[in-house]
């Protein structure tokens, strides 16, 4: 087996991360223990990007992080703590404020990556917010 | 990295007081990905450089042994990275981290195949034509392995080092956690390889779960790790080790004596 190193490498980052089957011949136990720790890592890294929301969920983080990510790929930490927050709607207290700040500092369609809004924008978004939960 | 830098540490925020607390200190190491190009270098590095410290970029998404050819625009971040550090040199993994567009999050083997090395050597000559610095490659921790290696891991490595020409930087917890995780000698491991090209070490903590051994970062370097930071030492001991902490970070007193473990058992003087 030569030559198709590209489509080998696909098919391992397809299993470890989208739910795809495990490739032929890799001991499927073990390619499970790194899925593991990859969804914990990731989770960790994401409560450090979204403390609010991870700690609104408490003991529940893991498992609600990890239930979430297994067959999404991730976007980087901050995305995809963006894209959590948002399927969990609605949020209560902190964790809802923690969204809202960035609903209003940045703009994200779902599609492409977060790109921050200009100081005046933000402004104008963070007052209306305030309004609105008056 | 030829000269003797002694004991270092990863520089992480969390911990940037404790390391600019550190009298004796002479390297550290930085994730480079997590330093901008453009703007000022992190205010605790930047005291640091000033003082004199190295400051080694370390990078962690460039896939060096992905099939298809490194980003240039990770590539040049992480040359302008080395040159606003003045850094001696730069590290990065003998790993992939994404593959047909999607990232995998982490750092994953590679076969080891002749294929493989052919991968990296061409990856690794992309990326050192555009720095100003060498490049120290570092195997990794594998959780499992590819079916079809055709290679041990010395004959691996040996292979792309020689023919890349780069240092090595040699994790001594990677090389524990492997030997651990597959059931052979570290020390065998150590025997076979070219140790005059280690330009520092790595050595860290892990822990066990589910009967795998996991380099987690983010627990107590454990004492067989420092017994093979010895026995490394006393075949040819390294011009420098770094421990790295990634999380969960625990007490000053404890990371001190970790370092000072390091330091006895690698010979150096204590940094603390």
């Amino acid at each position: 087996m030569s030559g198709d190193l590209a489509r080998r490498q696909a098919d391992l980052v397809a299993a470890l991360t989208s739910g795809a089957p495990v490739p032929p011949g890799f001991d499927a136990h073990l390619v499970g223990v790194a899925r593991t720790a990859l969804l914990r890592k990731r989770a960790g890294e994401v409560a450090r990007a979204w403390p609010m929301l991870a700690a609104s969920l408490g003991s529940e983080w893991q498992a609600t992080f990890a239930a979430w990510a297994a067959t999404r790929p991730t976007n980087g930490s901050f995305r995809d703590g963006f894209d959590l927050a948002r399927s969990l709607r609605p949020l209560t207290g902190e964790a809802a404020r923690e969204l809202a700040e960035r609903e209003a500092a940045w703009h994200y369609d779902g599609e492409s990556p977060p790109t921050r809004r200009s100081r005046a924008a933000t402004t104008a978004r963070t007052w209306l917010l305030r309004l609105r939960s008056r | 990295m030829t000269e003797e830098y002694g004991v270092g540490i990863g520089w992480r925020p969390e911990i940037a007081g404790f390391v600019a607390d550190l009298p004796g200190l002479r390297f550290v190491e930085v994730v480079a990905e997590s330093v901008h190009d453009h703007g000022p270098v992190p205010e605790g590095l930047a005291a640091l450089r000033a003082r004199g410290v190295a400051v080694i970029p370390h990078g962690v998404k460039l896939s060096l042994g992905g099939a298809e050819p490194v980003d240039p625009a990770r590539v040049a971040h992480l040359a302008t990275v080395a040159a606003k550090l003045d850094a001696p040199l730069v590290s990065e993994h003998i790993a992939f981290v994404r593959a047909g567009g999607v990232e995998a999050g982490h750092l994953l083997p590679l076969p080891r195949t002749r294929e493989a090395v052919d991968a990296v050597v061409a990856n690794v000559a992309r990326t050192a034509a555009e720095l100003p610095v060498p490049i120290a490659l570092e195997p990794i921790a594998a959780v499992f392995d590819w079916p079809d290696d055709e290679l041990t891991e010395a004959a691996f490595l040996t292979a792309i080092l020689e023919r890349t020409g780069a240092l090595l930087l040699l994790d001594i917890a990677n090389v524990y956690a492997n030997a651990r995780n597959r059931g052979t000698d570290p020390l065998e491991l150590l025997d076979a390889l070219p140790l005059e090209r280690i330009a520092y070490c790595h050595v860290a903590g892990g822990a066990e779960a589910a009967g795998v051994y996991h380099d987690t970062h983010t627990d107590p370097v454990p004492p067989p790790v420092l017994e093979l930071v010895s026995a490394l030492s006393a075949r040819r001991r390294p011009p420098a080790l770094l421990l790295e902490r990634d999380g969960r970070y625990p007490p000053a007193e404890q990371l001190r004596a970790e370092l000072d473990a390091i330091a006895a058992a690698s010979g150096y003087p204590a940094v603390t």
